[in-house]
């Protein structure tokens, strides 16, 4: 068991991490940032060895170079980093135990600790959804980008939110060819207000270079569209699709089916808050945040006493939120440290702060799915992939008086597969939410289930060795 | 809405009280069950599923379990629902030679009332379950022994009981109970009062607090037992099977705190492993810990090395309604007329709930039960055999 | 099935893993799905309770789908692991 002398731990090496080690660093602070993925910088900052190469649009991309300088500033300032490396449970006393590369287990007791582990996605589920050659927009991004490999040489991209467009875009920058783009929100919907294109232009400038450069490659972009079934017999072999009212609703006769071989799909983000559960750490619930969220006070400190989050757990926002983030928790763990902050700086990012939150609630919204959209999902459609739990069941039980995450647990098993929950829960909190309004009852909250150690499966070959 | 009055009120959304629910609907009392939490979130839904005859105290406790035992096997289609319920036996593991005498003189015990055991070597052991290991020396078979899925089981004893009448409030918290010449006559809760002659205290580790609503002392304290829970895996172990020393230190009395508690295994029906287990004093704090977690991994794969091709998905932790003897409180309060006590099961909660549920359905309706429950009485605990605390 | 890489693997970078007996080239530094991907391999297993065939799906190490064993330990995650010369690994066809 290691127990070296890092004054601050960090979980997740995504932007909100690297840009808090680096700042942290620059001070000359012992830190340490630990990724379970094989190449840190997270989601946001993949990048291949072998087949890079820099594009107009990658040019653009200020945020991804200022991220990746911030890699390899923190590698230039000596901060620890550990890849592959699971956060398994943190104690009372602080204290993390991590399985590292090599399945060995350690216990790391910094003074600060600092969760930045990010957002997965979430999904509407479909028929089919559980057929291989289906994907998460996430997966495919991250095979394409990270390791340079197309799932397939054509796919076929569906659900809703700007990054399908932004993974559409990664296919045909690596020679992929899209099939299609099917959103299912309203083209009108789907339309920023005014108010924020002056303050994020970059932003809003970048999603148009994307979607120019996908107009060029003539991939057809369907607005109002859903995906309805993903059919084969061993893989994926057809993807059917129909067009939506605005409520969301499929509407009949405009069913249509294509070929393809691999889908992506994505509905957008919720944050990973199970480590800061394990922790302790007080979650709200906040649907323009992405549902639960953990919560932190103005310095991003949690609810548990040197104890900070920043990133996407605190709120979805995408990077430059990461990144503000990342810088802010850094400054005030330094102030915890007892390091001299100038105060204007603080501000400034606090103010920034608050200009990015304002996008993010705009940037959820264009995620959300409606109650309509949700309703219409058949009863036989699987919601929980790991104990094969019907929308069907799950409504049953819901209306039995199963309704909190706690005792649809109980009652169906959901949740108690080897995900632990991660992939349905956004959906099923979707169904319980829908019955509590259509029974007057919305005003109860919807706790998340609660989550014990391990916070992800540990192998009891790594426990004993 | 919470009804004015009621025949009974039960007090506890566990396996306990919804058994008692279910009997009393079978005898159609107008009940009325009270859970402060969610229906089946605390002890109830953090066990494993043993039911465990060849554990028992060798004297009314396993007289009661046996009785209990019989009503298991006709449950599933009496209740309508799965309960997981599979009779295939139990073994108790004797890992040292030094446990072996205490194991003969338990096995002669429970010989001697009427219990269908018998002791296997370490080859005929690893016959019955060849994914055992050598490292043991002998083991006990029971043949009565058995398996459930506890949280199914609590489920249907409160959908039947539903189904029969009995209403039940999730989220209702109970607040005093309203006394008269010596008599029960309502509850109050926090969304009401439910005037009522009987009140059964079925609220398992939080008993003691229902109890000083009418001054009385109820010694039952939460010891935490923590259960890791893996992936599905091959089916391995077809019975349930403890260590001597889980055994052992399950029937010693005494507050010694036991993180090394002895092994417990089953395998689920949907293919999970539940490893257990450990028996500590914390007060009411159910977090799980790393500590346990490898102390219990460690222990089961000495006894089943297939495990280690296994993952750890979860650990959980249950508080076990503990008593200084080791038995559950049954029966009738003595001096408050009408309250009516049926807590105290520690690990026994779901083995015992059947026949719990009868007899204290029993108690309502005739008054009486068939079953002597002297042994289970509150007032065992009082040497001036008077059950009021003096405040 | 030729042609999923992007980019030909690098001569130096170039490992060997074995699949289900087959052997499998692979670039060295990328995730054991990226290798089976890449190779044709999209079914990695059977899904116990149902019995239906599943894959990689969230790519990231949350959803447990693309669960192989790797040099004889079952069920670890492809996604998360990382291809080493000779690796063995095994999946359910």
């Amino acid at each position: 068991m290691s127990k070296l002398a890092y004054e601050v731990a960090i979980v997740g090496s995504g932007l909100a991490g690297i840009a808090a080690a680096c700042k942290l660093a620059e001070y000359g602070v012992k830190v340490v940032v630990m990724d379970e993925n094989i190449h840190i910088g997270g989601q946001f900052l993949r990048r291949c060895p072998t087949t890079r190469k820099a594009s107009f649009t990658d040019v653009m991309d200020l945020m991804r170079k200022k991220g990746f300088k911030l890699i390899t500033l923190a590698k230039e300032k000596n901060v620890a980093i550990m890849n592959r490396t699971k956060v398994l449970a943190i104690s009372d006393q602080n204290e993390l135990l991590v399985e590292d590369n090599e399945k060995k287990i350690s216990t790391i007791r910094p003074q600060i600790i600092l969760l930045a582990t990010g957002a997965r996605e979430r999904f509407l589920p479909f028929k089919g959804w559980t057929l291989p050659g289906v994907f998460s927009t996430g997966a495919i991004q991250s095979l394409v980008k990270s390791f340079g490999v197309l799932p397939s040489r054509e796919i076929f991209v569906g659900g809703s939110g700007p990054f399908l467009f932004t993974v559409a875009w990664e296919l045909l920058q690596q020679r992929g060819r899209v099939m299609s783009i099917i959103e299912q929100k309203h083209l009108m919907d789907s339309l920023p207000p005014s108010g924020l294109l002056f303050f994020n232009a970059s932003r809003f400038l970048q999603s148009a270079c994307q979607i120019a450069r996908i107009v060029f490659a003539r991939v057809p972009v369907r607005y109002a569209t859903k995906i309805v079934e993903a059919r084969g017999r061993y893989r994926l072999e057809q993807v059917v699709t129909s067009k939506v009212d605005r409520l969301g609703r499929a509407v009949p006769g405009t069913e249509k089916i294509y070929s393809s071989e691999a889908l992506a799909v994505g509905h957008g983000f919720t944050p990973n808050i199970e480590l800061a559960q394990v922790a302790g750490c007080e979650i709200e619930s906040d649907t323009t945040k992405g549902g639960w969220v953990v919560r932190v006070d103005q310095t991003l400190e949690t609810s548990v006493e040197n104890v900070f989050a920043a990133g996407e757990i605190t709120g979805i926002g995408g990077a430059p939120k990461s990144l503000n983030e990342g810088n802010i928790a850094a400054l005030s763990i330094l102030r915890r440290l007892g390091k001299e902050v100038e105060k204007s700086v603080f501000s400034r990012h606090q103010k920034k702060r608050e200009r990015l939150l304002c996008f993010a609630r705009y940037f959820n919204s264009l995620h959300m799915s409606s109650d309509e959209i949700i309703k219409a999902i058949p009863d036989e459609t699987l919601i929980c992939r790991c104990e094969n739990v019907t929308i069907k069941e799950i409504n049953m039980a819901i209306q039995q008086g199963h309704n909190t995450l706690g005792a649809l647990r109980k009652a169906l098993r959901i949740g108690m597969g080897n995900c632990q929950g991660r992939i349905c829960t956004p959906i099923v909190r979707d169904l319980i939410h829908i019955h509590a309004k259509a029974t007057k009852e919305e005003d109860n909250e919807i706790l998340p289930a609660s989550t014990r150690i391990p916070v992800k499966p540990l192998a009891i070959k790594s426990l004993l060795d | 809405m919470l009804p004015h009055t009621a025949d009974t009120v039960i007090i506890g959304g566990g396996v306990i009280g919804a058994s008692i629910a279910y009997y009393l609907s079978k005898k159609k009392v107008r009940a009325v069950l009270l859970e402060q939490g969610e229906l089946v979130s605390g002890t109830s839904s953090a066990c494993g599923g043993l039911i465990f005859l060849q554990s028992k105290k060798t004297g009314a406790h396993l007289a009661l379990a046996l009785e209990s035992k019989k009503r298991f096997a006709g449950l599933n289609e009496e209740l309508g629902a799965e309960i997981e319920y599979r009779n295939e036996g139990g073994l108790i593991i004797v890992e040292k030679e030094e446990e072996l005498q205490s194991i003969d003189c338990h096995i002669a015990r429970e010989k001697k009332l009427g219990l269908e055991v018998s002791f296997l070597d370490r080859q005929e052991a690893r016959e019955l379950e060849p994914c055992l290991s050598e490292n043991f020396v002998a083991a006990v078979h029971c043949p009565l022994d058995g398996q459930v899925n506890p949280i199914y089981l609590s489920l249907a004893f409160l959908e039947a009981a539903k189904r029969s009448g009995v209403k039940v409030f999730p989220l209702t918290r109970v607040t005093d109970i309203g006394l008269g010449e010596g008599r029960v006559e309502s509850v109050i809760t926090c969304r009401g009062k439910i005037a009522t002659p009987i009140i059964i205290n079925a609220a398992g580790v939080n008993a003691p607090d229902v109890g000083k609503m009418v001054k009385t002392k109820i010694p039952i304290i939460p010891r935490r037992g923590q259960v890791v829970v893996t992936e599905t895996g091959p089916q391995l172990l077809k019975r349930g099977l403890i260590s001597a020393k889980y055994l052992e230190v399950k029937q010693a009395a005494g507050l010694g705190e036991a993180q090394e508690a002895g092994t417990s295994a089953e395998q689920t029906m949907s293919g999970n492993f539940l490893l257990g287990a450990t028996r500590e004093f914390v007060g009411f704090d159910k977090r799980t810990t790393w500590k346990a977690m490898k102390t219990i991994v460690y222990r089961a794969t000495q006894l089943i090395p297939g495990l280690k091709d296994l993952h750890i998905i979860r650990t959980f932790a249950g508080l076990r309604p503990y008593t200084p003897d080791g038995l559950p409180i049954l029966g009738k309060v003595t001096g408050i007329d009408g309250l009516i006590i049926a807590a105290g099961h520690e690990g026994d909660g779901i083995c015992l709930a059947p026949i719990t549920g009868e007899l204290i359905a029993d108690l309502v309706t005739e008054g009486r039960t068939d079953f002597e429950l002297g042994d289970f009485a509150l007032d065992r605990f009082e040497e001036k055999r008077d059950g009021r605390l003096e405040d | 099935m030729a042609g999923l890489r992007i980019s030909p693997i690098p001569k130096k970078d170039k490992v060997r893993l074995v699949v289900n007996g087959r052997e499998v080239v692979a670039c060295r530094g990328e995730s054991v799905l990226a290798a089976l991907i890449a190779s044709g391999y999209v079914k990695l297993r059977i899904a116990p309770g149902s019995g239906e065939g599943r894959g990689a799906f969230c790519g990231m190490g949350v959803c447990y789908d693309c669960l192989v064993t790797i040099n004889g330990r079952p069920n670890e995650r492809a996604c998360m692991a990382q291809v080493e010369d000779g690796m063995e690994i095994a999946i359910d066809e």
